[in-house]
C-alpha cells in the first residue's frame, strides 16, 4: 500500500535512524538533519524507537514530510508516545466522526490532541453531548474546529456554553457554525457585554424576539478587533481597552463574591 | 460550579434604560451607544481635597499614584475668556423657538469666565481605572478628601464664589458640593438647605467630618430643611451666589441600581412632575439671588426636559415677574477641561459632561445665569 522505493520506519531496514533514512522517508536535506539531530539528542535506542513510531503513525495518517516535521516541532511530546496509544487515539478520533481530511487537519493544527488519553476525550465528548445537548454530528464538528476543547476545564466549558445559550440567546447550531469553542470565555464575554451595554445586543425573550437586530455570533467573534470596533460596536480602541480592564475587575469581584457566599 | 443563566429580571433599571434609549437615542444620536456604555460601567471618582486638613502627605501620595488636580492644571493657563463662536446667537435661536423672549437672548456675556478659587480635585488620567482608597481622618479628625463624581465639582467652580459672598445651596444634601464651595474659604455666610430631614442630618455629619467647628458657627452657616420651591416666602433678593442642584432622574443610578429607583412604577407620578419641581426650584433660586448675583442650575441627568427646557421655562417665568437674566457662557471652561471630561457638543443652553469609558464622569448638566435686575 505504500509507495515503492521508500522504506518506512517500522520495517527492519530502518532500525538505525541515519540522516539517510530520513531522506528516504521523503524529508529534504535540512529536514532530515534536523530530525536526526533531535533523535540523536534523545539518546538510547528506546527513544529512537519512539520517534520512529510517531513518525510512522503520522505518515500512516497521510501527512506529508514537512507537515510531520511541523507537527513534531509543535508538539515534541509526540516523540514519547507509544505506538499502540497513538493508534488507539487516532482510531478513536475517527470513530467520533473525524473523516479523512479533517483528521489530518486537526492533527496538523493541534497535534496536542494526540497526547490526550482516549478516556479524557470520551469524558469531554459525553459532557458536551449531555450537558450542552449537542448532537453527535455537532460534537464531531466542534472537535474538528476547536480540538483544544478536549483539554479545557469542563466547568469553564459549561459556563461558556450557558453564557452564550442563555445570555446571548444563541442555539447550538449557531455556536457550532461560529466555532465558538475556539474563543476564550473572557473574549466572548467582553465582546458581547461591550455590545450589550452600548445597546447593540439584546437577550432574546422567551419567543426568541428582540427589539433590535442582534449581530450574529460569528460576526461578533470572527472579525478582527478593528472591524469589530468599527462595524459592529461602533466604538474606539481606547474605549474597548478601558472596557476590558473594567470587565476583568468586575468579574474578579463577582467571583470573589461568589466564593464568599459559597464559604458561608 | 458556576452557572450562567438567563438575565435575572431588573424591572426598574430596565424601565430606565428603555426610557433612555428612546429619549437619549434621539437626543444624542451617534453619541448615545458610547454614553450608554459609560452609564452602565464603573463610574470614576474624583478626590475633592479638604483644605482644612494638613494634606501634604496625601497630595504627594496621590501624585505618586499618578493622579493630578484637574482644576489647578487649568489655572496654570491664561485667564479663561470666552472662546470660539459667540454663544449669544445661540441663545437667540433658542428664543426664536418661542419658548423665551428675545430680550435675554442678546444678553450673552462676553466678560471672561471666572472660577471659584482653591477648589482642588484629584483624578486619575484618562483610561486609568484605579480607584481611590477611602480617606482617613487626620489628627484633628477631619477627612482629607471627599470622593465624588469629579464632574460635580464643575457647578461649584463656575459659581465663582468670591471673598465676602453670601451663598445659598438650595438642594444641598448629602453635601458634596457644599464641601466644595466651602473650600474657597471666601464665603461670609452660607445657607444650606435640603427639604429632606434625614438627608439634612446626613449633610450635617458630612460637614462635621470635613469642616472645622469654628467655620460651622451659626453666624457663618445656616442649615435648614425647607421646601426650596417656597424659598421666596422666606428670603428674596439676598444672595450673591445661589446653587440650585435639583433632584432629577439621576441617570447613572437609575440605569444601574434597582433600589430607590425613580423609574419604579410607584414613582411614575413623582418622575413626571420632576421638570415642574425643577423649574420651581430654579425660579426660587433666581428670586433668592440679589440683582447682579449669579445662579448655577445643575442636574445629574442627560435629559433635555430636565435641563435646557427647565432653564428656558424658568427664564420665561422670571421675566414675567420682571426679573431679567443673562446666560453666562461656559464655553471657556469646556475648552480648558475637555482633556479631563467629555462634554456634549452643541447644547443650546448650558454645558453637559457625558459619560465615556475613558473618563467615566457625569452626567452633569450645568447652566449659569446672571441676574440683571
Ligand atoms: C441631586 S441632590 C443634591 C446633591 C447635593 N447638592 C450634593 O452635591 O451632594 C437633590 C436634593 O434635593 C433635595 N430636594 C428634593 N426636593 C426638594 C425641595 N422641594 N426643596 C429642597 N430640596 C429638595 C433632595 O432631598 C436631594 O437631597
Amino acid at each position: 500500500q505504500h509507495d515503492h522505493g521508500k522504506s518506512y520506519p517500522g520495517q527492519p531496514v530502518a532500525r538505525e535512524l541515519s540522516v539517510r533514512s530520513f531522506l528516504d522517508m521523503g524529508f529534504t536535506d535540512t529536514q532530515a538533519e534536523l530530525l536526526h539531530d533531535t533523535v540523536s539528542k534523545a539518546k538510547g535506542s528506546a527513544a529512537a524507537q519512539q520517534t520512529l513510531t510517531s513518525l510512522t503513525a503520522l505518515f500512516v495518517l497521510g501527512l506529508n514530510p514537512s507537515s510531520v516535521l511541523k507537527v513534531l516541532e509543535k508538539c515534541p511530546e509526540l516523540h514519547h508516545i507509544k505506538e499502540s496509544q497513538l493508534t488507539q487515539r487516532i482510531n478513536h478520533l475517527r470513530k467520533l466522526g473525524l473523516v479523512e481530511g479533517s483528521l489530518q487537519r486537526v492533527v496538523a493544527h493541534y497535534p496536542q490532541i494526540l497526547t490526550v488519553p482516549v478516556k479524557r476525550v470520551k469524558t469531554v465528548v459525553l459532557f458536551i453531548r449531555e450537558k450542552c445537548l449537542f448532537t453527535v454530528q455537532q460534537v464531531a464538528e466542534i472537535i474538528r474546529d476547536s480540538p483544544a476543547v478536549v483539554l479545557e476545564d469542563l466547568g469553564q466549558l459549561e459556563y461558556k456554553f450557558q453564557y452564550v445559550f442563555f445570555r446571548m440567546g444563541v442555539k447550538q447550531a449557531e455556536m457550532v457554525k461560529s466555532k465558538l469553542f475556539r474563543f476564550p470565555l473572557e473574549e466572548v464575554r467582553c465582546r458581547h457585554c461591550f455590545l450589550e451595554r452600548r445597546g447593540l445586543y439584546q437577550t432574546p425573550d422567551k419567543k426568541g424576539q428582540t427589539l433590535i437586530e442582534n449581530p450574529k455570533l460569528s460576526q461578533i467573534l470572527h472579525t478582527d478587533r478593528e472591524t469589530y470596533l468599527v462595524d459592529i460596536a461602533r466604538g474606539t480602541a481606547e474605549e474597548y481597552d478601558t472596557f476590558g480592564k473594567m470587565m476583568a475587575r468586575e468579574w474578579q469581584e463577582e467571583e470573589r463574591r461568589e466564593r464568599d457566599i459559597g464559604a458561608d | 460550579t458556576k452557572w450562567a443563566t438567563s438575565l435575572p429580571r431588573y424591572p426598574n433599571t430596565n424601565m430606565a434604560l428603555q426610557n433612555f434609549d428612546a429619549a437619549y437615542g434621539l437626543q444624542l444620536g451617534r453619541l448615545w451607544p458610547s454614553v450608554r456604555c459609560g452609564l452602565l460601567s464603573q463610574k470614576k471618582y474624583g478626590a475633592l481635597l479638604n483644605n482644612f486638613c494638613d494634606h501634604r502627605a496625601v497630595v504627594s501620595d496621590l501624585q505618586d499614584q499618578g493622579c493630578g488636580d484637574f482644576v489647578g492644571a487649568t489655572q496654570l493657563e491664561a485667564p479663561i475668556s470666552p472662546m470660539g463662536p459667540e454663544r449669544g446667537g445661540v441663545s437667540e435661536d433658542m428664543a426664536d423657538s418661542g419658548e423665551t423672549e428675545k430680550s435675554h437672548g442678546g444678553n450673552q456675556d462676553s466678560t471672561p469666565l471666572s472660577l471659584s478659587s482653591d477648589i482642588k480635585c484629584f483624578v486619575f488620567p484618562r483610561g486609568d481605572i484605579t480607584r481611590f482608597k477611602s480617606a482617613r481622618p487626620d489628627q484633628s479628625r477631619l477627612l482629607s478628601y471627599y470622593l465624588l463624581d469629579a464632574a460635580s465639582v464643575l457647578p461649584c467652580l463656575v459659581l465663582d464664589v468670591q471673598e465676602g459672598h453670601s451663598v445659598l445651596d438650595l438642594c444641598a444634601a448629602p453635601g458634596g458640593k457644599t464641601i466644595a464651595l466651602l473650600q474657597t474659604q471666601a464665603i461670609r455666610f452660607l445657607s444650606v438647605n435640603d427639604s429632606s430631614v434625614s438627608r439634612t442630618s446626613r449633610l450635617k455629619n458630612v460637614l462635621h467630618s470635613f469642616i472645622p467647628n469654628h467655620l460651622l458657627s451659626t453666624d457663618r452657616l445656616r442649615v435648614t430643611s425647607l421646601d426650596g420651591t417656597q424659598w421666596a416666602e422666606f428670603e428674596t433678593n439676598t444672595y450673591d451666589r445661589v446653587l440650585v442642584d435639583v433632584p432629577c432622574t439621576t441617570d447613572r443610578h437609575s440605569a444601574t441600581e434597582e433600589d430607590n429607583n425613580i423609574f419604579s412604577k410607584i414613582r411614575t407620578g413623582e418622575r413626571k412632575r420632576l421638570p415642574q419641581l425643577q423649574t420651581d426650584l430654579l425660579l426660587a433660586g433666581i428670586k433668592a439671588a440679589r440683582p447682579g448675583g449669579e445662579v448655577v442650575y445643575s442636574t445629574c441627568s442627560l435629559s433635555q426636559l430636565q435641563n435646557q427646557y427647565v432653564v428656558q421655562q424658568a427664564l420665561q417665568l422670571a421675566r414675567q415677574e420682571g426679573i431679567h437674566l443673562q446666560v453666562v457662557s461656559l464655553q471657556p471652561l469646556v475648552h480648558m477641561l475637555s482633556g479631563t471630561f467629555n462634554f456634549a457638543p452643541d447644547l443650546l443652553l448650558g454645558e453637559m459632561v457625558v459619560p465615556h469609558l475613558t473618563a467615566n464622569f457625569g452626567p452633569i448638566y450645568m447652566c449659569k445665569l446672571r441676574r440683571l435686575c
